[in-house]
């Protein structure tokens, strides 16, 4: 016992008016280190303790104000400025509808300020060690009693004064409670080699029992039904067909959509002779050609087909196209070249369609005629 | 187990009261009378909102005197008597209804059957719209009020004399009755008097609108009087922060009510954005009329939600004053911007809407005092009344 | 019992029989000293196997993903709704009576609030399995439900009432959840002081956070709780508000009314009172509780599901007489669809056990009965799975294009997880009934005779 240090002398009483006036009377025997337990929270006692009142709300307000002014200020960022969107025909701030989000962010951020602050700055909890738990004293408030506690740290208190003072209260009990010596001088050490030996410990076991659960009793393949449908594959095999083939040949004969022979393969003389432009010259078609050839002929033959692209002085020289051999070419035979190719030219079938082909012939007319014009032209 | 003796010695009201009372009607009654004169139908449209103005604080108070029997609530027991006399101006209602009734064609719309003769919408509703059934719906809200307000009253009144508990019973059974009819008949009487007035408009939260307007209305009233003649003594003693607080708390919940249906109505409306419903609104955002709107949004939500928002000053007696007739006005206020713009489409106010509230104002002053002049002040051998006084949060 | 004729001026009771404080701690603390009754095992196997289907039935839709469900066009909101709404409002009844009859000073809310609560949290957990479900692969779901910053530069939409769900629903399962903790912090610290048990008394410890019943604590605890009510009565409103929401911003004929806010609210209370009598009836009666939840009691809820009905039945009036009155043809089909169309057997049901039948609460005698309003709650909330039913559902399968029209009928599956959530439900108030104090402790005392001091 002697090993103990007194913290405070407490009184239990058995009725509410008995504890309010037992409060009323340490309040003016001038005590200010004391306080009263009840199994619940009593009438009258703040009054009779003399406490100010709580200021919980203040930080409810602020926490409150902050979280709602917060959300509807990121909304209104989200919206007005980040990513404005129109949504439902409604202009970019329309406020309306941020107010049921500012409403349960205000709620949601004044409540558990409230709380947190109510735990961890008002009670200064989680405390379970203090000197009152695990006491008689304790026990009896918990469940029908109400005490009253005079603590040692106050500058008037004196032993058997408050003893005395309890006394003539009427209190059922008055017993002093000690500090616990040993709860107060124990210390923990992180680096205890024991503790250090049971993190790794509950380590090795946390992950290996994670790692059987994830990995051998909770597997699960991964979710295929895109690959995994109940229909032919093309590529594969079927017993269904004595060829064995799942994807069909086609019928002999089929041409695919859109396609149309071209006979005059490696035989531009042909095609000069039998190939007639179908498109007139007209000023919509002229302008197809002007496109297409600015995209597609101009970087070797230049923007007026001289030639003289970026890329003349490199082998072989992009030909003009005001050449009298090309002048004197039929259409068909310009059109042969576009969609053979000829010496180091490509093909270009697979970029322009059939129509712009020959809207690029008519362009390319169109342009020899304009440096070449005849007298009549020039009326 | 014997219930104390109460002790109350009945005052009279001073006589300043009833002069200001009086003065108030007479003076609200030359601008109304001068009001007609200039402006017939702007008159008329005033007299709406006279009407439900005064519906709401006579119908209101019924409504909290037959809460308080159903719910078996004891602090309100020592006001009882004030809400009884409020709801004795449910004669007033009947009052101003007159000259409403003797133009109705110069009001509704729905009146006029060559504008019904175009309007397919129109003529779809003249079962319910129109004159006949008009007549027959109001005199039956009318007679219902009336029958109510006259048994509860006469009960009570009865109970001071005899202090015999099953009159208490008979009232939680009249009070059950009236809840249902008291819902039925406020939101018919929304839909007729100020829905009505845009027979194009409508809306099924309307009649909770005008429900939670009038609660609070006649509330604020409540709150304002009960606060002054406690303060002065004419109550029974005992009477403490805690009886305040209950009212005080009331007032901040109603208004939150208030602004919580108002912003539903809006925010369903206005996100929709469906024509039919939103031209309502429309209406009521432009042409100066936004400047009420903002008012409304201010006066009846805002305001009253700060300064009644912490606890101290919910039992703050000059703040419960103040906001006992912010309230009023701000109803009166809310009215207003309901029924105007069906009169103009650009902003109308002037001296001319002052007359109507002054003269409910000076009415209800009046039927208060002289209910007061013949009854006690607080219902003096109810059985509820002494845990009424000793009532604690 | 009470005699037929009430004493006015008196405060009835909120417990009977005049118990003591300690016998309090008895009695709430008995359920949880010893060993689970044969009652209680035969029950959780029953809860326990419905879950269980629900649980399968959750699986095999991850697995096959929501084509399992009877969701087609155009009704593209079945069950998974309609059970949302159901359960999100059940729990609205434990906020209403743990706040606002706190902030009404109600005393008979002591014995039944802290049920209330718990069944408040339980029914949430269970309202919050549909929205995510409803998703098919729920875990991708995160991605367009939380607003995070992106690589996509890109934010959740904040205008759409779906994901004014997503807020209201969280914010109101946290606040629900901090508010019954705090709630069970005093609590946590008597049975500490009053277990026998060694692990036991670690546990309550831990959870009590070293609570000592000061009064200097009291005092800021009274606050809080005070601050906590005041913010879950309009959270509570807004929850539902904004789940009516979800159908009135829209345009739906039948779904656009401006009544649903409030409408919906008050049915949520309805039927949320309707399922906390129900469990509290058998609860009090396995436990001996019945001093502590008195007949009383339940009376003053079977008056408050008397007046939500008729809030409700008045709502369903005025939709029906503005459809009319608007004059907007496609809104009057809607209501002539439901009372007579394909779902008539839906909507007719709903009415009879939402509006009618409660309408015996008007007796007394049937108030205090405690077997016709275990049958009247059941049907309440069998009235109102069937509300939201019948708005989901008649409103999509019959919509402007008549060519569209599609009549809706659920899959075993769409059954199955509907039974899951409430074995899911009823597993949790079983085992809550065993862990924790179903009754506040201190709640319960501070309202005893002679409970608090006589005025000076």
């Amino acid at each position: 016992m002697d090993k103990k240090i007194l913290y405070s002398i407490t009184a239990l009483f058995d009725t509410p008016d008995g504890i309010i006036h037992a409060a009323e009377e340490v309040r003016r025997a001038g005590y200010k280190k004391y306080d009263v337990h009840t199994p619940y929270p009593m009438h009258g006692m703040n009054d009779a303790m003399d406490l100010k009142d709580s200021k919980l709300g203040f930080i409810t307000l602020a926490a409150g104000l902050l979280g709602g002014a917060g959300i509807f200020g990121f909304v209104t960022w989200v919206f007005v400025k980040d990513y404005p969107n129109v949504i439902g025909g409604k202009p970019y701030f329309s406020w309306p509808a941020f107010v049921p989000i500012t409403f349960e962010i205000t709620v949601l951020s004044a409540v558990l300020v409230t709380v947190g602050a109510l735990i961890a700055f008002f009670f200064k909890f989680p405390n379970n060690s203090h000197p009152l738990h695990d006491t008689l004293y304790m026990k009896s408030v918990s469940s029908d009693k109400f005490g009253i506690s005079i603590q040692a740290d106050d500058p008037m208190f004196d032993e058997e004064k408050a003893t005395a003072l309890l006394q003539t209260l009427h209190a059922q009990s008055v017993q002093p409670v000690y500090y616990d010596e040993e709860e107060l001088t124990r210390s923990w050490s992180t680096f205890d080699p024991k503790f250090l030996l049971l993190l790794a410990g509950v380590a090795i076991i946390v992950s290996g029992a994670t790692y059987v659960t994830m990995n051998i009793l909770l597997y699960l393949p991964p979710f295929d039904w895109m690959s995994n449908q109940n229909k032919f594959k093309p590529q594969s095999t079927t017993e269904q067909y004595s060829d064995l083939r799942m994807m069909r040949p086609s019928v002999e004969g089929t041409v695919a959509r859109g396609f149309m022979p071209y006979p005059y393969h490696g035989n531009p003389d042909a095609a000069g002779k039998n190939l007639v432009n179908p498109l007139p010259a007209s000023k919509g078609v002229i302008e197809i050609g002007r496109t297409k050839f600015l995209t597609f002929c101009s970087p070797c033959h230049g923007n007026f087909a001289r030639g003289d692209s970026r890329l003349r002085g490199q082998f072989p020289n992009p030909p003009t196209l005001h050449s009298d051999k090309v002048r004197n070419w039929p259409d068909g035979n310009i059109y042969h070249v576009i969609t053979e190719g000829q010496n180091i030219m490509p093909s270009y079938a697979s970029q322009i369609t059939r129509d712009e082909r020959w809207a690029i012939v008519h362009y390319v007319r169109t342009l020899q005629r304009a440096f070449n014009a005849k007298e009549s032209d020039q009326q | 187990m014997s219930t104390n003796p109460v002790t109350y010695q009945k005052k009279e009201l001073p006589g300043s009261v009833t002069s200001m009372a009086a003065t108030a009607t007479i003076a609200g009654l030359i601008l109304v009378l001068l009001t007609y004169w200039l402006d017939h139908s702007r008159g008329l449209f005033n007299n709406i909102i006279g009407l439900s103005v005064m519906a709401s604080v006579s119908v209101g108070a019924l409504f909290y005197v037959a809460l308080e029997y159903l719910s078996g609530a004891v602090w309100s027991t020592p006001f009882r008597r004030v809400m009884e006399f409020l709801a004795a101006s449910v004669f007033g209602v009947i009052l101003l209804a007159i000259p409403l009734y003797m133009n109705l064609h110069e009001v509704f719309l729905w009146t006029h059957v060559d504008a019904l003769a175009r309007d397919t919408v129109l003529l779809n509703k003249t079962p319910y719209l129109n004159v006949q059934f008009f007549f027959i719906r109001g005199a039956v809200f009318a007679g219902l009020w009336l029958m109510f307000y006259w048994v509860l009253t006469r009960n009570s009144r009865k109970q001071d004399a005899t202090g015999d508990q099953s009159l208490t019973r008979m009232n939680i059974r009249f009070s059950t009755a009236f809840m249902p009819i008291f819902a039925i008949t406020i939101t018919f009487f929304a839909i007729d008097w100020m829905m009505s007035l845009e027979p194009h408009w409508f809306s099924t939260i309307f009649g909770v609108y005008y429900f939670s307007g009038t609660v609070l209305a006649a509330l604020a009233v409540a709150t304002f009087i009960i606060v002054s003649l406690n303060e002065r003594g004419y109550l029974v003693a005992g009477l403490k922060k805690d009886h305040y607080y209950s009212l005080g708390t009331l007032l901040f919940v109603f208004t939150n009510f208030w602004a919580y249906i108002a912003f539903s109505q809006f925010m369903l409306i206005w996100y929709a954005n469906v024509p039919e419903e939103t031209f309502w609104f429309v209406s009521r955002w432009r042409n100066g009329w936004q400047y009420v709107s903002y008012a409304l949004i201010l006066g009846r939500f805002i305001v009253p939600y700060f300064v009644l928002l912490s606890q101290p000053s919910k039992m703050d007696v000059r703040k419960l004053k103040f906001m006992g007739i912010w309230i009023f006005v701000a109803h009166i206020l809310d009215i207003y911007w309901i029924v105007m713009p069906s009169f103009s489409r650009s902003l109308v106010l002037g001296w001319q809407e002052l007359g109507f509230p002054i003269l409910i104002t000076g009415l209800i002053g009046l039927i208060f005092v002289f209910k007061s002049k013949r009854e006690n002040l607080v219902p003096i051998a109810d059985p509820k009344l002494q845990r009424g006084i000793n009532f604690r949060l | 019992m009470s005699t037929s004729v009430i004493d006015y001026s008196i405060e009835p009771p909120s417990v009977t029989g005049n118990p003591s404080a300690v016998s309090i701690d008895h009695s709430v603390s008995a359920p949880l000293d010893r060993k689970p009754s044969r009652g209680w095992w035969i029950g959780i196997s029953i809860t326990g196997t419905m879950l269980a289907i629900g649980i399968g039935c959750i699986s095999w839709l991850f697995w096959k993903g929501t084509g399992v469900w009877g969701v087609n066009q155009p009704v593209g909101w079945g069950f998974a709704i309609v059970n949302f709404v159901f359960w999100v409002g059940i729990g609205h009844a434990g906020t209403l009576i743990s706040a606002i009859l706190f902030l009404l000073r109600q005393r008979w809310r002591t014995g039944i609030a802290r049920f209330a609560e718990a069944m408040t949290i339980f029914a949430v957990i269970c309202a919050l399995i549909f929205p995510l479900i409803h998703t098919g692969r729920p875990w991708l779901a995160a991605v367009y439900l939380l607003p995070y910053p992106n690589q996509h530069g890109v934010w959740v939409n904040f205008t759409s009432p779906l994901l004014w769900d997503v807020f209201a629903v969280s914010t109101y399962f946290t606040v629900s959840f901090v508010f019954w903790y705090v709630g069970l912090i005093p609590d946590f610290a008597t049975l500490r002081d009053h277990t026998a048990s060694k692990v036991k008394k670690v546990i309550y410890s831990t959870l009590s956070l070293g609570w000592r019943h000061s009064n200097r604590h009291w005092q800021h605890y009274e606050k809080a709780y005070l601050i906590l009510a005041g913010f879950s009565t309009p959270l509570v409103l807004s929850v539902h508000t904004i789940v009516s929401f979800d159908f009135a911003v829209s345009v739906i004929p039948g779904w656009h009314t401006t009544i649903f806010p409030p409408y919906f609210v008050a049915g949520a209370v309805f039927s949320g009172f309707a399922m906390v009598q129900n469990v509290l009836i058998v609860t009090r009666r396995f436990f001996n509780l019945e001093h502590i939840i008195t007949v009383d009691h339940l009376d003053n809820m079977n008056k408050v599901i008397l007046l939500t009905g008729s809030m409700v039945g008045y709502a369903y009036g005025m939709e029906f007489f503005i459809a009319w009155y608007g004059g907007n043809p496609l809104e009057s089909f809607v209501f002539l669809n439901r009372a007579m169309g394909p779902y008539a057997w839906a909507y007719w049901t709903m009415v009879t056990c939402n509006v009618v039948l409660p309408q015996l609460f008007w007796f007394r005698k049937i108030r205090r009965n405690i077997v016709v309003m275990f049958i009247l709650g059941i049907t309440v909330n069998i009235g109102m799975w069937f509300e939201r039913f019948v708005i989901v559902v008649t409103s999509l399968s019959r919509d402007f294009l008549p060519s569209s029209w599609h009549h809706y009928a659920p899959t075993l599956n769409d059954i199955g997880v509907l039974i899951g959530s409430f074995g899911l439900f009823f597993t949790l108030v079983l085992l809550f009934v065993r862990v924790l104090p179903v009754v506040s402790i201190s709640e319960v005392k501070a309202t005893l005779p002679g409970g608090q001091p006589n005025h000076h």
